[in-house]
């Protein structure tokens, strides 16, 4: 019988550091069946074992077309993600994969693109990035609005010159901008650029990803601004410990955000009796 | 094992057969020869399930057991498999059906046991839990005297039994009357050679049972359940409830259909090797629906409540097809600050 709890190696390829505390990680996994057979959509995820220490739901951050190589982009916060910092090139863990739904990208053709990260909240929403970037012309506007606390903190900041390069507008903001540290964009929460952006209701999907509160306060402003529940997708972050609707720590009311999630339409959400990102609830 | 629900059973009129209780001892006997045996025994003034060598231990006018057998397919800990360095994950689950059998099982557990199936075999494939249940035989027992906590016969679970079971045993006094469910009892009933009862029996049945139906002494109306939770998210009865349960989880912990578990890795004294286990989790506990760096989603105490029942009595039905309490009320029994699933349905419908 497949055992969906059992984890394959894998081997880390490349590292790249993001910021003082965000590694980028290229993975390859050692069986060549497993590898050839890997595969994911942008926004799903992969749980990630550190044997010894435990296990923890990283959403996979690189683009879908080059599954053998693939990538997770990971915040050092915990257990699992601070073992992660003492591993090199060549060392190995435990990957299984990939779990939940995805951005979905045929919902995108044809219509204006709005994407809002917050921190973090990027990574899951690189995939799609680069997917829209090379189908380019199956898109109409496509705009990126990502923040981060500091200019230190933003993430895939040499990349944002070739999106752009693609057609794909990006503005950048920070909350703050140290003395030590040199910014010529806007300083702000992310929900600021909102007055600056070009994206309007009409015919655009909007993706966001980022800490609770801060997608909170984005579906607020976007409601406000006549976007309607079923345009705006949310990823959403819960505590998981299988990824396979056996656990039972993810649910939200019938949901299981590892399963049914962690993408959904916010209209979705609110049919839920639990109150999540402000949502009324009932 | 009866994950069809019996079509088996139902397509072929079951059989009927006597168990003299004088032959009690010798059909546990041969029970025990074939299978690893559970069966209620009595613990001062308790029930519980354990292993069982022959007929004496067993106590089958039991009410209610502590914990249901529940815990033989979905055990409190469990090694999911060892890792090794260098090896990473050695898939040590044999996955072997062991030959195990649940005797006495109350008509509740069984609809449990038949939820958890549809938990463990949904979508992905429990290989730990799955392996188990196909190797395990379920021989139930109709109840003719419900405990004080219980109300199976307002959500159709008990006190007697449909579907769920290889077989099912029904104290007539000097008898057991046996009704097979599948091909596995029929087999038992052979190898026993137990006396065929004639049709008549199943009518002294039937009145034990209607006798039983009288005895309860809780209910809770199911009618419109799930409306009535969606649209009382708000009511006052939650901040009661709030102030006064202890979010201490026993509720969850007695119960026959929690599924939740945490996941631990447990390292070896030399540091090179180990194992990864899974344990029972309470969604009623602080620590659940935390995350990393300390944001909690369910930090209210009446958040977590409105979890465990909301999750029992509205949401099991979209996500299994089925009610998720089945009225065994172990969580009534358990509970130090007397909170009564039955009697919060009950306030939220002004009763
Ligand atoms: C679908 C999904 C995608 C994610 N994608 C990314 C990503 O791309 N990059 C990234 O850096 N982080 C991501 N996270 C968050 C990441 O899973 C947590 O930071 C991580 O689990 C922390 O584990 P830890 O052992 O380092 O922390 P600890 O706090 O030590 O974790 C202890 C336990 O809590 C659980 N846990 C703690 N925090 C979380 C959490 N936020 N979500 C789920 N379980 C948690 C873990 O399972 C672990 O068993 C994602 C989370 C989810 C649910
Ligand atoms: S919720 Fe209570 S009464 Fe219902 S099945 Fe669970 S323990 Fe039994
Ligand atoms: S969510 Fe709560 S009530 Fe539901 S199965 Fe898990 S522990 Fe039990
Ligand atoms: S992560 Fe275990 S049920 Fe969703």
């Amino acid at each position: 019988m497949h055992n969906p709890f059992k984890p394959q190696q894998a081997k880390i390829v490349d590292m790249k550091r993001e910021t003082a505390d965000t590694t980028t990680y290229t993975f390859e996994f050692l069986d060549e069946e497993v590898k050839e057979n890997f595969c994911f959509t942008p926004g799903q995820f992969n749980m990630l074992t550190i044997f010894g220490i435990g296990e923890a739901p990283i959403s996979i951050s690189s683009d879908p077309a080059k599954s053998k190589y693939f990538q997770h982009t990971i915040r050092h916060v915990g257990n699992v993600t601070n073992a992660m910092v003492k591993l090199k090139v060549g060392d190995k863990l435990g990957i299984r994969g990939a779990y939940g739904t995805g951005w979905n990208i045929n919902l995108l053709k044809n219509k204006n693109v709005l994407i809002v990260a917050g921190g973090i909240g990027l990574a899951p929403l690189r995939p799609v990035i680069l997917q829209l970037a090379g189908q380019r012309g199956e898109f109409d506007r496509v705009e990126i609005l990502y923040g981060a606390r500091t200019p230190g903190e933003m993430l895939f900041t040499d990349e944002y010159q070739t999106w752009r390069s693609k057609g794909l507008d990006v503005l950048p903001t920070v909350d703050n901008v140290p003395d030590t540290e040199e910014w010529k964009h806007s300083v702000g929460v992310v929900t600021g650029l909102f007055d600056e952006m070009q994206s309007m209701p009409e015919n655009t999907v909007v993706l966001t990803c980022g800490p609770e509160v801060m997608m909170q306060f984005v579906v607020k402003d976007l409601l406000e601004r006549h976007f309607q529940p079923h345009q705006i997708y949310v990823s959403l972050e819960r505590r998981m410990n299988c990824g396979v609707k056996k656990c039972g720590k993810c649910q939200i009311g019938p949901k299981f955000v590892c399963k049914d999630g962690p993408v959904f339409a916010y209209a979705e959400l609110l049919t839920l009796p639990e109150s999540v990102l402000g949502g009324v609830g009932k | 094992m009866v994950i069809a629900r019996n079509l088996e059973a139902m397509l072929q009129a079951s059989s009927i057969a006597f168990l003299p209780k004088e032959k009690l001892n010798d059909f546990v006997g041969l029970l025990t020869e074939e299978f690893l045996l559970y069966g209620p025994v009595q613990k001062k003034t308790e029930f519980v399930f354990e292993k069982i060598e022959n007929a004496a231990q067993l106590a089958l006018d039991y009410h209610t057991t502590l914990l249901p057998p529940k815990k033989v397919l979905h055990q409190p800990f469990e090694t999911l498999f060892s890792f090794s360095e260098g090896e990473g994950a050695v898939d040590d689950v044999s996955h072997v059906e062991e030959k195990q059998l649940l005797f006495g099982v109350h008509p509740c557990d069984v609809h449990a046991i038949s939820i958890l199936d549809e938990v463990y075999s949904h979508e992905y494939e429990d290989p730990y839990y799955m392996a188990k249940r196909r190797g395990t035989l379920v021989v139930a027992l109709n109840c003719s005297t419900p405990g004080d906590d219980c109300f199976c016969s307002s959500l159709g679970t008990g006190p007697d039994l449909k579907d769920g079971y290889d077989l099912l045993l029904t104290d007539l006094g000097d008898n057991y009357l046996v009704e097979t469910g599948s091909k596995a009892g029929q087999e038992l009933v052979e190898m026993a050679r137990l006396y065929s009862a004639p049709r008549v029996t199943l009518v002294e049945k039937e009145k034990r049972l209607s006798d039983a139906r009288k005895k309860f002494k809780k209910r809770m109306i199911t009618d419109g359940l799930h409306d009535l939770l969606e649209e009382n998210f708000r009511h006052p009865v939650w901040e009661e409830l709030m102030k006064k349960c202890l979010a201490c989880g026993s509720c969850t912990m007695v119960c026959p259909t929690c599924f939740c578990y945490n996941v631990v890795d447990k390292i070896d004294l030399g540091l090179r090797s180990g194992k990864r286990q899974r344990e029972w989790d309470s969604c009623m506990l602080l620590e659940y629906a935390q995350v990393a760096m300390g944001h909690n989603f369910r930090k209210d105490r009446d958040a977590r409540i409105k979890q465990r029942l909301y999750h029992k009595l509205a949401y099991y039905e979209p996500q299994f097809g089925t009610l998720g309490c089945v009225g065994c009320g172990r969580c009534i029994h358990t509970c130090v600050k007397k909170i009564d699933i039955t009697e919060i349905i009950g306030r939220i419908r002004g009763e």
